[in-house]
């Protein structure tokens, strides 16, 4: 019954547009829905997992839930005072405020839809449903780069989520002779039950094509090119969403069908299959971070990294290893999100996106600045960090697992990475005064709150991981490789 | 029984024959035209199946194609290629005979692919190797043409295509499923719709090779 809250406050908070008190409803909606997470995140954690008819919650779910909560708090946080500032500023009306809004809960609640139902046909489904609640947010400003991302966005999604649901249709074939076609068929817990007995051949190619649709959701090389235009179009509140929450439930979803699949399937094929897409991102990441001009875009591509980052540490799938990736999920959601939040204000103030035309922030804002200095840091891996962290576990598995060569060529291209990226920083935060005068008006309120306890949960967590998220962590491991 | 496989075969091969058609057509109102007679033929089909399988929710599932597909999408559709002045042509990269040579090639290609991924399929060979064949060529439509009308029309016949893969192969998903499915094909496209609306709005043609700004 605490499953249906998130839901219905996503639902309610959808129809409270009528009023310009929307900020109280949207920021009593968001509390209510993180806490009502939270309170379902503990029940796991003391109870187990808790199944429903068309729902289901473990402990790797409640990593993911953990992300989302977190995110929708700060992001409707952030969106309070940023989206007011675009109001103050004209760029957008109070209809398209009140259109932001109705999106941005349809938009959670679908993601939430994707992290707690159980059926796989129907957590494709959800997915596909967050591609279009997410794609007019990506069109919000209706201006032609914001049409051009959003078109992009869609049909390359669209079309790699078609490819997934071919994978989830060639799935269903392979288990129709042992679950039959009730309503128990494609349902995960039934399929991890019977798994050794599908059709491998099938499974395989179902597999495939699985992970290369929900991959192009989660920002995979080679299917990553909508990425950086979606992320860098869409109002800076809705990116981070976009990169934090959105791409892990892309991720999710791919995990749980892995979960299945690996049972009958060949360990090694699977390994490498993720191992190679993993480095992938990560090695095309690079050379496209080292030349940006557009900072959202910038942040895009970083996600790409991460993302393959991720992807690396579940393909290694040691225990260390999955414990790192899904430690990374978290952290990687924070840490980006926020540089999507401190980037929204940066360009609302110096009215550009355009790195080269940014400059000096550590004397325009200094508070701003040096956030985005730590964010920065963090982003790239630096101790003693949240990011370090989890980048440094999955590293050390895959040394440790006798990888030698894969982790010491990641390490390579992550020091490019964290080059590129930093040079670009530097420019931005320090060198110089910026050409014309910025006026600096106040940053709202609920925004810096936001930011600023993002930024606490990094810092905290780079040298503090409190035990109950340890023990879920490892819970939530021992799911993934099968237990 | 006979007379059944005989009917499903024929609306195969129009199928197929619609698909070939949508690589050759560049007035819009043509292709919406011919994917409404595609999908009618799809949802005919699921409810060909239906009665072979005696399930009612495949009766259920074939009515939803009807309505959905055959009557809200292209009537979307039609309604925007309307309102606007002139009749766009479409300029595809791939000129029309190299398109219907690359279809063809699809198909042989697909019939190749079924023989040697699914040999125990449960329907019939042809009836797969179609099905597959028409998401690579809804798949073609999409990276070959530039109008953003024409690239509608090629995932609405990839969409086809898969769910015809998955009528062939099992006999069809669970209804909730298939609802699912529907209702995302329909926002999709109402998406999308919105989209084009918006892009013709602005002012900017609906050529989609022209939204060239977002590089590197």
């Amino acid at each position: 019954m605490a499953l249906f809250c998130p839901m219905v406050t996503g639902l309610i908070s959808m129809f409270q547009i009528k009023i310009v008190s929307i900020k109280i409803v949207n920021l009593t909606g968001s509390i209510l829905t993180s806490s009502v997470l939270a309170v379902i995140i503990y029940h796991i954690e003391t109870q187990g997992a808790f199944r429903s008819e068309l729902l289901y919650v473990d402990y790797l779910s409640a990593v993911l839930l953990i992300v989302v909560a977190v995110l929708t708090l700060t992001s409707m946080l952030f969106s309070l005072s940023y989206m007011e500032k675009e109001l103050v500023d004209g760029h957008i009306t109070f209809n398209m405020l009140r259109r932001y809004y109705g999106l941005l809960n349809l938009f959670i609640f679908t993601m939430l839809s994707v992290l707690i139902v159980e059926n796989l046909g129907l957590m494709w489904v959800a997915v596909e449903a967050t591609t279009l609640a997410s794609a007019l947010l990506v069109a919000f400003y209706f201006n032609h780069s914001a049409l051009e991302a959003a078109w992009k966005y869609v049909m390359v999604c669209t079309v790699g989520i078609c490819l997934a649901l071919l994978g989830t249709i060639l799935l269903y074939y392979a288990q129709v002779s042992v679950i039959g076609t009730g309503a128990q068929a494609l349902s995960w817990l039934e399929l991890k039950s019977i798994g050794s007995q599908l059709d491998p051949a099938i499974t395989k190619l179902a597999f495939i094509f699985i992970l290369i649709g929900y991959g192009t959701k989660a920002g995979l090389a080679p299917m990553h090119t909508w990425l950086p235009d979606a992320h860098s179009q869409a109002p800076s509140p809705v990116s981070g969403l976009l990169s934090g929450a959105l791409l892990s439930c892309a991720i999710y979803a791919i995990i749980r069908n892995l979960i299945v699949v690996q049972i009958v399937l060949n360990r090694e094929f699977l390994q490498y299959l993720l191992i190679a897409f993993g480095v992938f991102s990560i090695a095309i990441a690079l050379p496209f971070i080292l030349v940006q001009h557009d900072v959202k875009r910038l942040l895009a591509y970083s996600s790409v990294e991460h993302m393959g980052i991720i992807v690396l540490g579940i393909g290694i799938s040691t225990p260390l290893a999955i414990y790192g990736a899904l430690l990374h999920i978290i952290n990687h959601a924070i840490a980006k999100s926020t540089l999507f939040y401190i980037a929204g204000v940066i360009t609302q103030e110096y009215k550009t996106k355009n790195i080269m035309r940014i400059r000096g922030l550590i004397s325009t804002m200094p508070l701003l600045g040096t956030m985005f200095m730590i964010t920065i840091l963090v982003i790239t891996g630096t101790p003693p960090f949240s990011i370090f962290v989890s980048k440094f576990i999955i590293i050390w598995a895959s040394f440790s697992d006798g990888r030698f060569i894969l982790g010491a060529s990641v390490l390579f291209l992550l020091a490019g990475i964290f080059a590129g990226m930093m040079y670009y920083c530097m420019a931005m935060v320090f060198s110089g005064k910026p050409k014309h005068s910025i006026l600096t008006g106040n940053i709202g309120k609920p925004a810096l709150m936001s930011m600023i306890f993002s930024v606490c949960l990094m810092v905290v967590a780079g040298v503090y991981v409190p035990a109950w998220l340890d023990t879920l962590l490892q819970r939530a491991v021992s799911v993934v490789m099968g237990g | 029984m006979r007379r059944r496989e005989g009917a499903m075969n024929i609306l195969i091969i129009i199928l197929l024959f619609t698909s070939l058609l949508l690589t050759r057509v560049s007035r819009l109102k043509t292709a919406v035209s011919i994917i409404l007679v595609q999908s009618f033929m799809v949802a005919l089909a699921c409810g060909i199946e239906g009665m072979e399988a005696g399930e009612v929710h495949m009766y259920i599932a074939a009515i939803l194609t009807a309505v959905i597909k055959v009557g809200l999408i292209p009537y979307a559709l039609l309604n925007i290629t309307e309102k606007w002045q002139q009749e766009r042509e479409g300029h595809p990269i791939l000129n029309v005979n190299f398109s219907s040579i690359a279809a063809c090639i699809t198909i042989v290609l697909a019939y190749s692919l079924i023989d040697q991924a699914l040999p125990g399929a449960a329907g019939s060979r042809d009836a797969l190797a179609t099905a597959v064949a028409m998401t690579l060529i809804g798949l073609l439509l999409i990276m070959t043409r530039r109008q953003a009308i024409m690239q509608i029309v090629g995932l609405i016949t990839m969409e086809n295509g898969i769910y015809l893969v998955g009528l062939s192969a099992t006999k069809g998903l669970p209804l909730i499923i298939e609802m699912g499915i529907f209702f995302d094909v329909l926002v999709a496209v109402v998406v999308l719709v919105i989209l084009t609306h918006r892009l013709k709005l602005s002012g900017m043609s609906t050529d989609i090779s022209r939204l060239k700004k977002l590089k590197g």
